[in-house]
């Protein structure tokens, strides 16, 4: 009687751990990472490029990921699920960024590749995101503040580039860097 | 955006058990570890901006390693959800656990478990086999191992979560987590600011709550609360007034200094109650303090110290005489370090002592006495934990903990637990693990006399109570908008206890460990996001408590001295937003029958309707049990009344 109730539970075991050594692996990212992904795509409907940044109305917004990719596919899953005021999010995995990049994510893997795209983007249309951790930052940068996620933005900087920031996103931020200041 | 203006008026529940426990790590309480876990992309991108900085991520998560998933029947109770259930005490609070049976047996006593075990008040035994945390406090008492219901309490404006855990987590969370674990975690002082007035009027209820909060400094913030209530009599189960109503003022402040990347956490509360009682009997006095003291300190990267302290005196003076001060000194260490790529370790240790001072009740009729009156208990404790990420999905975490308790010594409380996350968003587990209860002076020491006679008397032999517990579960986001979760269980129990006789004389009846046996079963529960606007939870437990006594045990007062637990209970939830300030709420529950003694099923229904007239004020209607006049939820209990609440709370 007992070693049959028993047996799911032993079952239970037994058939995790066949299905473990046979299973597929999916890598997940961090949390931590999840978050930033989440947050790159909502920080779009708060952001407004110049006309000229986009073909037509209905032209992707176009998120660039340069350096090593720390979101684990998460950011091209939550980009395929968002669309922002009729324009879909487009996901691009790049060595350097190109012309065609609204937002550029830059990965903390390769400080002298985020460096040297930071300042190939300098007076561009794009909003650059650095990683926590990071040095320089880019106009919006993560930082992890007591153990959640908090990003600063450099709206100076954003407005050089024409880029504007809304006010309510601005609120949001853990430190702004703000226009007319040095 | 699903969050707009009210921030976290939206229920984000279908993301909670993705997100909320993954905030264990640094800030969390003590022991709180286990629950890193897997946060799906579409969890999170149901969160509002504002929630997305909410989110707590643990250090220890932050390297490559993947998210571990929660191997484990845990459900959460997040702070929206008990806002918009209108729940004023933590016991109502419970209730939205679909693993926990709670049955209210007066206005200011609960009876509540976790797989059944609810006690007979007939055979004095009481619910014992929970462990109850209040941001790592301890608030199960070691005099019987229960909760005396009516003195833990956190306003309900300032619980972040309550994570409820069913099943033995003794291994990580500390003692007596044998049939499951509660964990109320507050909120930061800097989560709190400003001043918050919330005076709730209904039928035979008034309530004030006032608190505030601030920063003295960049990096230190506070909170202060007072709150008073007064709740009246129910009527007893013969129908007539149970003269049991009662107040139960509390205050509490809360400090939490954050300089660099430390966080120290220092917070107390002191309260009193007043109890009438029926039949002309003085009213029953309880009061309480305590001081926590909880500080993290980051190591280096994937590492940290925990170091939790804390102080809690509770005393209670009942009707008819007995009394007792208990005194609690806890102090406890842990340690989380990466160990390679693929280790992650934690392993503390932890030492309690428990002084206390009981007041026999001496009467011409029938006396309840503790002999000795007074003691010291010292309760020891080391564990270690590796989690092993044995592939990027697959988790295997092993542990043990070694508890040491005055009467039986030394006791290994081993747990293993398998996860797999078979798909995005599908996670299969599975466990087996071992808990004890360990005696306690109502299992030794006490001694009942009817007139002179000794009618029943402790054991000083008494055996800890122990359980072997193997799990079964899956986890997942079966679509875009809907998770869900089953655990299946199955525990084996030996060493329960029972009354025993005297060979010869019969009396005095003693207690003994004379039962054992298996309790198996399923809980179900799941979230559907059915529209933004809408989301509806339900959760369905069914258990089997197959129970016998060992040769040699008297027999005496049947198998039913263990509980008379319901076979099933299910619950259906909605929550709607209607317009940006009104939100409109309902909680359907259902009981089935208790067995023995016989208490019929019974259905009720909560509902309650929030309306934010401006960003400073919100009037709520809530209604309690609003199906019957009044219905039974244990045997001999009182009838819980239907209720309605009027609240208004102003924030300044």
């Amino acid at each position: 009687m007992r070693a049959a109730r028993t047996l799911y539970g032993w079952a239970g075991l037994v058939l995790a751990v066949v299905a473990a050594l046979a299973g597929p692996a999916h890598a997940a990212p961090s949390l931590e990472y999840a978050v930033k992904a989440a947050y790159l795509t909502k920080f779009i409907p708060f952001i407004t490029w110049p006309a000229r940044s986009f073909e037509s109305p209905s032209s992707p917004v176009t998120v660039c990921l340069v350096g090593d990719d720390p979101f684990g596919g998460v950011l091209d899953a939550a980009a395929r699920s968002a669309r922002v005021g009729g324009r879909p999010i487009n996901v691009r995995h790049l060595a350097l960024p190109d012309a065609g990049c609204q937002m550029v994510f830059l990965s903390a893997s390769d400080p002298e590749l985020a460096d040297e795209a930071l300042e190939a983007l300098k007076g561009k249309p794009v909003v650059t995101v650095t990683d926590s951790g990071m040095r320089p930052h880019g106009i919006i940068s993560f930082v992890i503040d007591a153990n959640h996620v908090r990003f600063d933005i450099d709206d100076a900087e954003a407005g050089r580039e024409g880029i504007s920031i809304s006010s309510k996103l601005l609120d949001l931020a853990h430190a702004v860097r703000a226009r007319g200041k040095p | 955006m699903t969050g707009g203006g009210g921030g976290r008026r939206q229920a984000i529940r279908g993301a909670l058990l993705g997100i909320l426990l993954a905030s264990s790590g640094l800030a969390g309480p003590v022991r709180a570890q286990p629950f890193q876990q897997l946060a799906s992309a579409a969890d999170l991108q149901n969160l509002s901006i504002e929630q997305l900085a909410d989110v707590e991520i643990t250090s220890v998560s932050k390297s490559a390693q993947p998210l571990i998933s929660a191997a484990a029947a845990a459900y959460v109770i997040s702070h929206d959800d008990i806002a918009r259930s209108g729940a004023v005490s933590l016991p109502q609070m419970l209730r939205l656990a679909p693993n926990l049976e709670v049955m209210q047996t007066s206005p200011s006593a609960w009876n509540i478990t976790a797989r059944g075990f609810n006690g007979n008040s007939a055979a004095q035994n009481f619910p014992n086999k929970l462990l109850v945390l209040i941001d790592g406090r301890s608030v199960y008492t070691p005099l019987y191992s229960g909760v005396y219901w009516d003195m833990p309490d956190v306003p309900a404006a300032n619980i972040e979560r309550i994570e409820v855990i069913s099943g033995p987590g003794g291994t990580l969370w500390g003692a007596n987590a044998v049939n499951g674990v509660i964990n109320v975690i507050t909120r930061k002082a800097a989560d709190t600011p400003g001043g918050l007035l919330t005076l709730g009027a209904g039928t035979g209820y008034y309530s004030a709550a006032l608190q505030y909060g601030g920063a003295l400094d960049e990096d230190l913030h506070y909170r202060v609360y007072g709150q008073d209530f007064y709740q009246r009599a129910f009527n007893a189960a013969s129908g007539k007034d149970a003269h049991d109503g009662w107040t139960r003022p509390q205050g509490g402040f809360q400090l939490d200094w954050t300089p660099g990347d430390e966080v120290v956490s220092l917070h107390g509360d002191a309260f009193g109650g007043t109890e009438a009682q029926a039949g002309g009997l003085a009213n029953q006095q309880i009061s309480g303090a305590n001081l926590t003291l909880n500080w993290t300190h980051p190591l280096e990267e994937n590492s940290a110290l925990q170091f939790l302290t804390y102080f809690d005196q509770t005393r209670r003076a009942m009707a008819g005489g007995g009394a007792f001060t208990l005194n609690t000194y806890d102090m406890e260490l842990q340690h989380n370090f990466s160990l390679g790529d693929w280790n992650s370790l934690v392993w503390g240790v932890g030492q309690r002592f428990d002084q206390y001072r009981i007041t026999s009740r001496i009467a011409p009729d029938t006396s309840l006495i503790f002999s000795p009156a007074a003691r010291t208990l010292s309760l020891t404790d080391i564990f270690a934990e590796d989690h092993i990420a044995l592939s990027e999905a697959v988790q295997l975490t092993l542990g043990v903990k070694l508890e040491n308790d005055p009467w039986s010594g030394w006791a290994a409380m081993p747990s293993g637990r398998l996860s797999w996350t078979v798909a995005d968003g599908h996670l299969v587990w599975a466990s087996a693990s071992r808990a004890v209860r360990a005696p306690t002076p109502f299992d030794t020491d006490v001694v009942e006399k009817l007139g002179s006679v000794t009618f029943a008397t402790g054991n000083p032999n008494f055996e800890p109570e122990t359980v072997t517990d193997f799990e079964l579960g899956y986890r997942g986001q079966v679509t875009p908008d809907a998770t869900v979760s089953v655990t299946l269980f199955d525990s084996l129990y030996d060493d329960l206890r029972t009354v025993e006789t005297t060979p010869a004389t019969f009396i005095p009846l003693v207690w003994g460990n004379g039962m054992k046996g298996n309790v198996h079963g399923v809980s179900i529960w799941g979230d559907w996001q059915a529209a933004d606007w809408w989301l509806l939870s339900a959760g369905f437990t069914a258990q089997h408590l197959d129970l016998e006594f060992k040769p040699g045990a008297s027999g005496l007062l049947g198998i039913s001295q263990a509980g008379d637990d319901p076979h099933h209970w299910a619950s259906l939830r909605s929550s709607m937003r209607l317009g940006e300030d009104v939100n409109l709420d309902a909680d359907l529950r259902y009981v089935g029958a208790l067995p023995n003694p016989k208490v019929p099923e019974y259905a009720e229904l909560n509902a309650r309707l929030a309306w934010q007239l401006t960003e400073k004020l919100e009037l709520s209607l809530a209604g309690f049990n609003l199906l019957h006049g009044q219905h039974q939820e244990y045997p001999g209990s009182d009838l819980i009344r239907r209720s309605v609440m009027l609240q208004t709370q102003v924030s300044f």
